[in-house]
């Protein structure tokens, strides 16, 4: 069984939360149709912006340059970091320095990336996340099952519990105007004493060398409202070349991810304020290896809008946690395999095929096709004749992916066995006769191996 | 070789071909009477919208919006009915408990209820940190989207700006929508 169709069957036992989290996720799809309906070039917008990415993604090296030279120009500290470790020690050096204890964030997928919280905390540095699906994730210890709505899959009588726990609040009290604004009023505490600010990036405008962060809640501009130290951190697909391509995004990402007109802030970074000290770091870990992969580049262009994760047919019946890389859904099946095929390659099978993904995605990632070349490229290699035939697709495989499957040739077992797919049992018509190709039970070194032995 | 440069020679060495620049092949949204959209979009983002009238005083329309504040912070010479100027403060964090914030918008956006705000106070943090905040905005200067906003003259002359849509709000519990997330909880905009 794959691994997704293992966390599934937890999580689809309780048929009636399943059927709740499948609705609250396809109300906020409705909300974004509404939205895109609402603007006559929304195609021609979503072809334009997929293509400006394109043009950047192309000359990342040139754009990334730029910005660093321009923020550098408006006094922004530039630092560059390899790894999700270079991160992690760049963030904390920067701390250390300031004698910083106590750090606001706000929602940053990057940070999730890299482990940061856990390794903060490892060295005595409190991170609290200000945003607030995120802070009751923190309170609650588990991590967020959605990269925009990170408790969409808890209910208020969960959240009311462990507020009364942390916060104090009046017990069996669950509402959520009474439960934000008791973390409004706690967190506003935590704002005024925090000694570091640190804010994602969603887009870093090369010709101006600014930066720009989206929330709703306005927890970014608050957390660095006050501290001496803000430390910004981006992944290096971030950046935008300027102002013009900046406006394409803008318009697609709220009404994408949340079907919103906009986020009600959209703060542009460009200069340290009064007294403080401003740094931002720019973040590989595994991007330049993507670009590399010419059938997975597109995966550079994606905004992290999370639309493709609402409208996921499988995301909203198996929830966040049933995927075993930290992002779900279509972006997190592409991501993953990009990231480790070897861990991740059981969620290829969360996938139906509908393209409702590939359909809604703001800047046009062919999230879809790319898992079907997923399961391709896995696929043949199940036949266990050591032919050379399969060698040669073996080769072809690899030599698609540099960089990125050395792990899985290492070691250890990469495509699992794949048996009849948990989910197509009782839910409705997507699912039902569509079986999956079963992977093979042999290790892919193993496969490899023979392929090679044969030749 | 430093990071930096082994970053960028890594993705030196894996480029991909040659892309364009695209052309915008579009027609972007236009509004035939601003007015009433933006008043439109104002309520859609939860936002209040005050059309001034002639001879009207901002200073009325705080007060009449507004009747139980204390506490006004602006550092604006027009609006007299500030209790302090939050430019003379020496900490941020004295804006704590500040009931309304009035400050200056730069120019409004039509599609999205955005406003611009380009910080011209000392502290940004009054533009958050306030209960409720209002937004002096000269009506004739309302846009049609976000490629028009982001073509105004000498749009880039700012050290911290923010375009900001109607009050703070989140939906983060059961995806009900709740005002007053950690910023203002509610936002009048005052066309002048
Ligand atoms: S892949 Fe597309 S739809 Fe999915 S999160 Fe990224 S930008 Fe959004």
């Amino acid at each position: 069984m794959s691994s997704h169709a293992k966390a599934a069957k937890k999580f689809i036992a309780d048929r009636e939360r399943t059927a709740w989290h499948d609705q609250a996720l396809f109300f906020v799809r409705e909300k974004r149709d509404r939205m895109a309906h609402n603007v006559p070039e929304w195609e021609a917008l979503r072809e334009m912006a997929s293509n400006m990415k394109l043009h950047t993604i192309a000359n990342l090296p040139y754009y990334l340059e730029m910005f660093e030279k321009n923020a550098t120009a408006n006094g922004i500290h530039v630092h560059w970091a390899k790894n999700a470790e270079e991160h992690n020690r760049i963030v904390y050096e920067i701390i250390q320095k300031h004698g910083g204890k106590n750090l606001v964030k706000s929602k940053s997928m990057l940070a999730e990336e890299c482990g940061l919280s856990p390794y903060l905390e490892a060295r005595g540095i409190d991170a609290v996340e200000s945003d607030l699906g995120e802070r009751i994730m923190q309170f609650m210890g588990t991590p967020p099952s959605h990269i925009v709505l990170p408790a969409i899959h808890v209910k208020r009588e969960e959240v009311g519990k462990v507020f009364e726990k942390e916060l104090h609040t009046e017990p069996g009290n669950s509402d959520p105007t009474y439960l934000t604004h008791a973390a409004r009023a706690a967190l506003r505490e935590k704002f005024l004493h925090a000694d570091i600010a640190m804010t994602g990036v969603n887009f870093a405008v090369a010709s101006s060398g600014a930066f720009v962060v989206c929330t709703n809640e306005g927890n970014a501009d608050m957390g660095t409202s006050f501290p001496k130290v803000h430390i910004a951190i981006m992944g290096l697909e971030k950046v935008v070349p300027d102002y013009d391509a900046l406006a394409l995004y803008v318009r697609l990402l709220a009404r994408s991810a949340t079907g919103q007109p906009s986020t009600t802030y959209t703060s542009h970074y460009k200069k340290p304020m009064e007294g403080q000290e401003m740094h931002i770091v720019i973040v590989d870990n595994g991007r330049s290896d993507i670009l590399a992969c010419t059938e997975h580049v597109n995966m550079l262009k994606c905004i992290r809008c999370g639309s493709c994760i609402n409208t996921c047919p499988v995301y909203r019946r198996t929830g966040g946690y049933s995927y075993s890389y930290f992002i779900p859904g279509p972006v997190g099946i592409n991501l993953g395999m990009l990231k480790s095929p070897e861990k991740y390659s059981g969620n290829v099978s969360a996938c139906s095929l509908c393209y409702s993904c590939s359909n809604v995605c703001p800047v046009k990632i062919d999230l879809a096709e790319q898992i079907y070349k997923w399961r391709q490229n896995l696929a043949p290699l199940h036949l266990a004749d050591p032919s050379k035939k399969l060698m040669v697709k073996g080769m072809r495989f690899i030599m698609n992916h540099p960089g990125l499957f050395y792990n899985a040739i290492a070691a250890g077992r990469f495509a699992e066995r794949m048996p009849r797919f948990v989910l197509y049992n009782s839910l409705d018509a997507w699912g039902i006769g569509r079986e999956l190709p079963e992977f093979a039970k042999e290790t892919f070194n193993e496969m490899w191996k023979k392929g090679l032995k044969t030749d | 070789m430093s990071s930096r440069d082994d970053i960028l020679a890594r993705l030196k060495k894996h480029a991909v071909d040659q892309v364009e620049r695209p052309e915008m092949t579009f027609e972007p949204l236009v509004y035939s009477d601003p007015l009433e959209q933006f008043k439109k979009i104002m309520k859609t983002v939860g936002g209040n919208c005050v059309v001034l009238e002639e001879g009207q005083d901002v200073n009325e329309v705080i007060r009449s919006v507004f009747p139980e504040a204390r506490s006004i912070a602006s550092n604006l010479p027009e609006v007299t009915c500030a209790t302090v100027n939050p430019d003379m403060l020496d900490d941020p964090r004295e804006l704590n408990g500040t009931d309304v914030g009035v400050i200056r918008g730069d120019f409004g956006i039509l599609e999205n209820g955005m406003v611009w705000i380009n910080q011209h106070t000392r502290y940004k943090a009054l533009f958050f940190i306030s209960e409720a905040l209002v937004i002096l905005l000269d009506r004739k200067r309302l846009v049609n989207n976000m490629h028009e906003a982001y073509k105004q003259p000498a749009f880039d002359d700012f050290e911290y700006g923010c375009f900001i849509s109607g009050p703070s709000k989140t939906a983060d519990i059961e995806q009900a929508l709740v005002v007053g997330a950690h910023g203002a909880r509610a936002v009048t905009v005052i066309l002048e």
